[in-house]
């Protein structure tokens, strides 16, 4: 049946990706992390930047729920589970897994094989997709703690998911639509489309956006990401396109370069990355259609809110 | 270190973890991203301007966490407060409150529309006319608070402490006032509960020695509701999420509603029963149960106390298990399906199909009943104690699944300073000697008993509470209220206009939910938590740097913070200390000066809650940081069963074990952060007190009754003069069908709209939108048989002492036979008084001889105020005060009024107007005769000479000797000479 994940790291794993709890510091201390941080460290990662739900990164929409969540609450009643009330959270799948293969273990040997290709189907279509490009954004981000967890969690997960996973990708996968070009499907879509990462292969983080405007020195508007972005298109669009296809062919070579995924899941993201950085470019490099991919709030050349000078400006 | 390696010394860690009983992997608490801002923000939180869309403005807010007031409930709330204009633009849920969840139903957010009442009282008001009148002046506090201090320290000095009374209505908090009443050393706590619930915790109290449920929705199999719980009623919103979550696992509902409400429509199983036949139906499954052997025996016979059973009833001391058994089976064999279908009118088949069912629950049974059927009839108490009947049998209780006693999903803090001394004196009109098994005060018998009895208040305070309009027979209410004889002074303390207050001396203005200080536990899960309800316009103005000490300074207007009003208040009644009450009022780190109520809270955060300075510290806060911050704290959950706990090696020294497995011990009791109370069980002969009980050779803590055991039979009920109804029985209601004439029907008076307070929404216009009447329900078939044609016919509704006028709704969402009107709305001020405009009627009282009337003159109405929406009010009709119509039903047990009214209605006659009451006194005083001689008083049946059992849990316990009955006049023998 392969190697056997080791399944009580996981569930300790699972566990410190909730909200903070004073039990977290043993189970910290038991895997060999340092202490937790305050709440603070753990709401800036988890609640505003790198949500843990599958489907704000399997979805095509980009956020909670959707098509993505109902794939997966169908799993969970697939295996016979009544699928929890965010049954694609992080610690709701490992918790599956790790239940999955302690079943297996437990059960006699056709139902134990049976249970265990369950659990293998969990981590191959639900799991390894998406956590392992997700992983290497927190190493990026997160302060030591964090860092730490995410890189033992990719090293608990990766041995079975490398071993015996299918050759082609899974279904969230297979069914992603590409990065929609403005020019023919228009700024909105597109907008939607650089922030579901499945689509455009590479996650665009509150942190990444408020990188991407001071190196810019564009002002940073508060608000959800795609409003922020929204302004930052509308008072540089060519810079700022540029500079998402420099992040979008970074997060290509990071995903090719990823050692811990499956290879299908490396292929897939990959391409991705590198297929939205072309059009990335392409769309820098033509003004006109940087405008368009400006232009979802307003129409392209309207100033907004004075960011572009006073009102009346260029037409 | 490898993954194999490590992976072993997680599950080592975990297994040494748990084997101490301990948790270590804590479980899911994450924050769901769309709902709640994640807790770290609070202080500086940003959010889009609706009003200002589509232009994008931010605004931004420091979050402040507060408790709803609006229902005992009491769910979580977060005040979105300003920072810029310092003022509360909205309230949604605070995830952070364990009970609630960050979920609230449409009266927490209400509590906005309170803040900003157009009609809100801001300042003391005094009397200046004659009571009643409608003239008013606004004075200074300091004017009420020397006024009223005044009169209570004469009192006190003339040793007439029970002539001072608290009567309190939504008490909202924990043991604040008890404090404050116990220091004063007054036996004057007067409470609304024989008009709530004191009938299901009677039922509950004689099985448990704990007088609420706590059924844990969320993890049974089975779900069984008399109630329409989902949507209303006491902690509904926190246990109706659980009851969704139990379902969602597959649980099955089960309710018993007369009437189609919402909750009916999620059930598996819905009992529309006649009203009153309850327990029949519960003690047919019970029967059913017992006859096939489908209950826990095991559990049956480690925790009944079966043998005390046989004992005194079948005077068989040393029978067996198996022969109590027979003895249960013949006890119960006439409850049969047949027979409950006969008094229920629910077809045998379904009760039997729900007595599978409930059988098949095993240990997950939660079952609830609060109010409803409880709070309806005659004998309404054996409703919880049949309910409860059915968990005992399958062992679902204070189990994962099943349904907790109270006491043990609560926690109750220790406060500062307690007071150690009794109340000296015994409050005849408060614990009238004929309802001595009564848990509560007889408060609604208030006008009779001080009109018979010759009683005198002096000092009356009605703090939140309503009963002109709440109780029964409203019109004796004012009688007394107006009567200088009866009432020497009354204060009325509530944030809005009530019918009450229209009566009163001084009219207090308090606060909302946002503008005062509580603290309240609540048994809404199989766990122990804390909640703290704070201004939270203070709290805001402190956390932007300025220092209050006086929440008048923060509230609007002069609304004051209650517990600041109190301590000021005792301050002035005793300031010199001279009467030994100011001393616990005092600072504990500043002796001599008064306590304040940061210091107050922070103590009890401070000393008396397990868990919450370390949780405090770890993120650098004082407790009292901590709580202000958050507004609740977890302190325990997945209590389990308390009563198999041993009792610790420590606590048992020279052991005597009695008769009846009874444990007591030399050992003192351990000091312990919780507040005292509760039941209290006499000490041996040699002055051991009680620890616990034996069972299977364990010293077990058992249960607090006195048997410590569950009791099926109880010795209490039996011996004060109950023997026939000591165990679970069913009671003809007084609307069973065999006391009804055949031109009456059922009235159901009790049920509650999920969007309304009882008394103080009146001017909450997103509620009042929504329900602002109160129709008839009639059956259609009941319609036709009176010729009533149309929805909104008006119809006359003529009870025992008076009549109501009323429009009908003809609906098939309630039983033929039966009619239900909402006790909500039908909310009124006398013309020429202050009132809440939206949604009470202007009426004209009329009083000759003994009879009252009341007219409404206008209703609701649109009308100008600095509130815009206050010109746009749609709505005239804001129905009927039925209340004023029903004379007292006092239950000789419980003293619960049994609100189910037998009425005849008819089509309105000529001259009839919508909202018209009539009442006559007469009448109303010959009920309350006829109820009365139902009891058995305590100098007729006490089996010991005293007024109560002592070991019953009571507010504001009274010294042991006041339990004296009065001696009786010994006769003077004939002849003698004198």
């Amino acid at each position: 049946m392969g190697p056997r994940p080791p399944v009580e790291v996981l569930r300790g794993l699972a566990a410190l990706s909730e909200a903070p709890a004073s039990e977290h510091r043993a189970v910290a201390a038991a895997l060999g992390l340092p202490d937790p941080p305050d709440g603070t460290a753990w709401a800036d990662l988890f609640l505003f930047q790198l949500h843990p739900y599958a489907s704000v990164y399997l979805g095509p929409e980009g956020m909670l729920g959707g098509v993505a969540r109902d794939r997966i609450a169908g799993f969970w009643r697939a295996v016979g589970r009544t699928p929890p009330a965010e049954p694609d959270h992080l610690a709701a799948l490992l918790g599956l897994y790790a239940g999955l293969l302690d079943e297996a273990e437990d059960s006699p040997e056709a139902r134990g094989r049976l249970v265990h290709r369950s659990a293998q189907a969990l981590l191959h279509e639900h799991l390894a997709p998406w956590i392992f490009p997700w992983l290497a954004r927190v190493v990026d981000l997160a302060g030591p703690f964090h860092r730490a967890w995410a890189e033992l969690l990719r090293e608990a997960l990766s041995e079975a998911a490398v071993a015996g996973g299918p050759d082609e990708p899974s279904v969230h996968l297979r069914e992603a639509p590409p990065l929609p070009d403005p020019r023919r499907e228009g700024g909105e879509a597109f907008l939607a489309g650089v922030l579901a990462p499945v689509r455009s292969g590479f996650l665009l983080t509150r942190a990444d956006l408020a990188r991407l405007a001071a190196d810019l020195d564009l002002g940073l508007r508060a608000g959800e990401r795609r409003y922020v972005l929204d302004h930052l298109l509308g008072q540089e669009p060519v810079p700022v396109l540029g500079a998402l296809a420099g992040h979008a062919r970074a997060a290509a070579e990071s995903h090719a370069g990823d050692l811990w995924a499956p290879p299908a899941v490396v292929a897939f993201w990959s391409e991705r990355a590198r297929t939205a950085a072309d059009l990335l470019d392409a769309l820098a490099r033509d003004g006109a259609a940087a405008e368009a991919a400006a232009g979802t709030l307003v129409a392209p050349g309207t100033p907004r809110d004075g960011e572009r000078g006073a009102p009346g400006g260029t037409a | 270190m490898d993954l194999n390696e490590l992976n072993r010394r997680v599950s080592a860690a975990r297994a040494d973890t748990e084997a101490r009983g301990e948790t270590f992997y804590p479980g899911p608490s994450r924050v769901h991203l769309a709902s709640y801002p994640p807790r770290e923000r609070w202080l500086d939180w940003v959010e889009l301007d609706s009003k200002a869309w589509p232009e994008r403005k931010e605004k931004r807010y420091t979050l402040v966490p507060t408790t709803c007031f609006n229902c005992e409930s009491a769910c979580g709330l977060l005040a979105y407060v300003d920072r810029d204009t310092l003022q509360v633009r909205k309230f949604e849920g605070n995830p952070e409150h364990p009970g609630s969840r960050g979920r609230n139903c449409a009266k927490g957010p209400a509590t906005l529309n309170q803040v900003v009442d157009p009609d809100r009282i801001l300042h003391p008001l005094r009397r200046a006319g004659p009571r009643g009148s409608g003239q008013w002046e606004q004075v200074s506090w300091d004017e009420a608070l020397d006024d009223i201090a005044g009169r209570i320290r004469t009192a006190m000095e003339e040793d007439r402490h029970d002539e001072v009374m608290y009567h309190v209505g939504r008490p909202g908090e924990d043991g604040f006032t008890t404090r404050m009443l116990a220091a004063w050393g007054v036996d004057g706590h007067n409470s609304h509960t024989n008009v709530c619930s004191a009938s299901a915790r009677v039922g509950y109290n004689f099985w448990m020695g704990m007088d609420r449920p706590s059924p844990d929705h969320a993890n049974a199999d089975v779900i069984l509701l008399v109630s329409s719980h989902l949507e209303t009623g006491h902690y509904f919103n926190p246990h109706a999420q659980r009851v969704i979550e139990g379902k969602k696992n597959g649980a099955k509902l089960i309710v018993f509603d007369t009437r189609l409400s919402n909750t009916t429509t999620h059930a598996d199983h819905w009992l529309a029963t006649y009203p009153g036949s309850e327990p029949a139906v519960l003690l047919a499954v019970a029967s059913w149960m017992i006859r096939e052997r489908r209950y826990n025996r095991a559990f049956v016979e480690r925790w009944w106390n079966w043998q005390e059973y046989m004992a005194e009833v079948h005077a068989r001391p040393h029978a067996t298990f198996e022969e109590f058994e027979n003895a249960l089976e013949e006890a119960y064999a006439s409850y049969t399906f047949d027979f409950a279908s006969a008094e229920s009118g629910i077809p045998a088949a379904e009760i039997r199909e729900v007595a599978e069912v409930v059988a098949s629950a095993g240990t997950r049974l939660a079952s609830h009943n609060w109010r409803s059927a409880g709070s309806g009839n005659l004998g309404g108490w054996q409703v919880a104690r049949t309910l409860t009947f059915l968990n005992a049998l399958l062992g679902a209780l204070a189990v994962e699944g099943g349904t907790y006693p109270s006491g043990w999903n609560k926690y109750t803090p220790k406060p500062p300073r307690s007071p150690k001394q009794h109340p000296r004196r015994w409050n005849e009109i408060l614990w009238p000697e004929e309802y001595p098994l009564a848990m509560h005060e007889l408060s609604f018998l208030m006008p009779h008993l001080m009109r018979e009895r010759g009683g005198y208040v002096d000092t009356y305070f009605t703090r939140v509470y309503n009963p002109v309009w709440t109780n029964p027979d409203g019109f004796s209410w004012v009688e007394m209220l107006t009567d200088a004889e009866k009432i020497g002074l009354h204060v009325a303390m509530t944030p809005t206009w009530n019918e009450t207050a229209y009566f009163a001396d001084y009219v207090l203005p308090m606060g909302h939910g946002s503008e005062r200080h509580d603290l309240t536990s609540y048994e809404q899960y199989d766990g122990q938590f804390i909640a703290f309800r704070q201004p939270v316009l203070r709290t805001a103005r402190e956390r932007l740097g300025e220092t209050i000490t006086d929440t008048r300074d923060a509230n609007p207007g002069e609304v004051w913070e209650e517990n600041e009003f109190w301590i000021e208040l005792t301050w002035r009644i005793d300031p010199d200390g001279s009467l030994g009450i100011r001393e616990f009022f005092e600072s504990v780190k500043r002796p001599g000066q008064k306590m304040t109520v940061d210091e107050y809270y922070g103590w009890i955060f401070e000393h008396s809650v397990p868990g919450l300075p370390e949780a405090a510290a770890r993120e650098g806060l004082s407790p009292l940081e901590f709580m202000r911050r958050y507004g609740a704290f977890e302190v325990a959950r997945k209590i389990g069963p308390v009563y198999e706990q041993p009792v610790p090696h420590d606590e048992l020294d020279d052991v005597r074990v009695d008769d009846a497995g009874r444990v007591y011990t030399r050992a003192p009791v351990p000091p312990s952060p919780k507040a005292a109370g509760g039941n209290k069980f006499d000490p041996d002969a040699d002055g051991r007190r009680r620890v616990g009980v034996k069972v299977g050779g364990d010293v077990l803590r058992g249960w607090p009754t006195p048997s410590g055991k569950l009791e099926f039979w109880s010795r209490t009920m039996a011996e004060w003069g109950w023997p026939e109804v000591a165990t679970p029985t069913y009671l003809k209601s007084h609307v069973h069908r065999s006391n009804l004439d055949r031109d009456q029907m059922v009235l159901l008076s009790t049920f509650r709209v999920p969007i309304q307070i009882h008394t103080r929404s009146a001017n909450a216009k997103w509620l009042d939108e929504i329900a602002h009447t109160n129709p008839l329900w009639i059956h259609p078939e009941d319609a036709g048989r009176l010729g009533v044609e149309r929805t909104g016919d008006l119809v006359r509704v003529a009870t025992e002492i008076g009549h109501f006028v009323v429009k009908a709704w003809i609906t098939e969402g309630i039983r033929p036979g039966v009619v239900a009107c909402s006790h909500h709305m039908g909310r009124w001020k006398p013309e020429g008084q202050p009132g809440q405009r939206m949604s009470m009627a202007t009426v004209a009282l009329g009083h000759e001889g003994d009879g009252w009337s009341l007219t409404q003159k206008a209703g609701g109405g649109p009308f100008r105020s600095e509130d815009p929406d206050t010109l746009r009010i749609w709505w005239t009709d804001v129905g009927v005060h039925q209340n004023l119509t029903h004379a007292v039903h006092p239950d000789p047990v419980s003293g619960m009024h049994c609100w189910h009214q037998a009425v005849r209605v008819s089509k309105a006659q000529p001259g009839d107007r919508f909202g018209d009451i009539a009442v006559d006194q007469t009448r109303a005083r010959e009920v309350y005769r006829k109820w009365l001689d139902m009891t058995r008083p305590a100098s007729r049946h006490s089996p010991d000479g005293t007024r109560r059992p002592y070991w019953m849990a009571r507010p504001v316990r009274p010294e042991r000797s006041a339990y004296d009955l009065p001696s009786a006049p010994t006769p003077e023998p004939e002849g003698a000479e004198v």
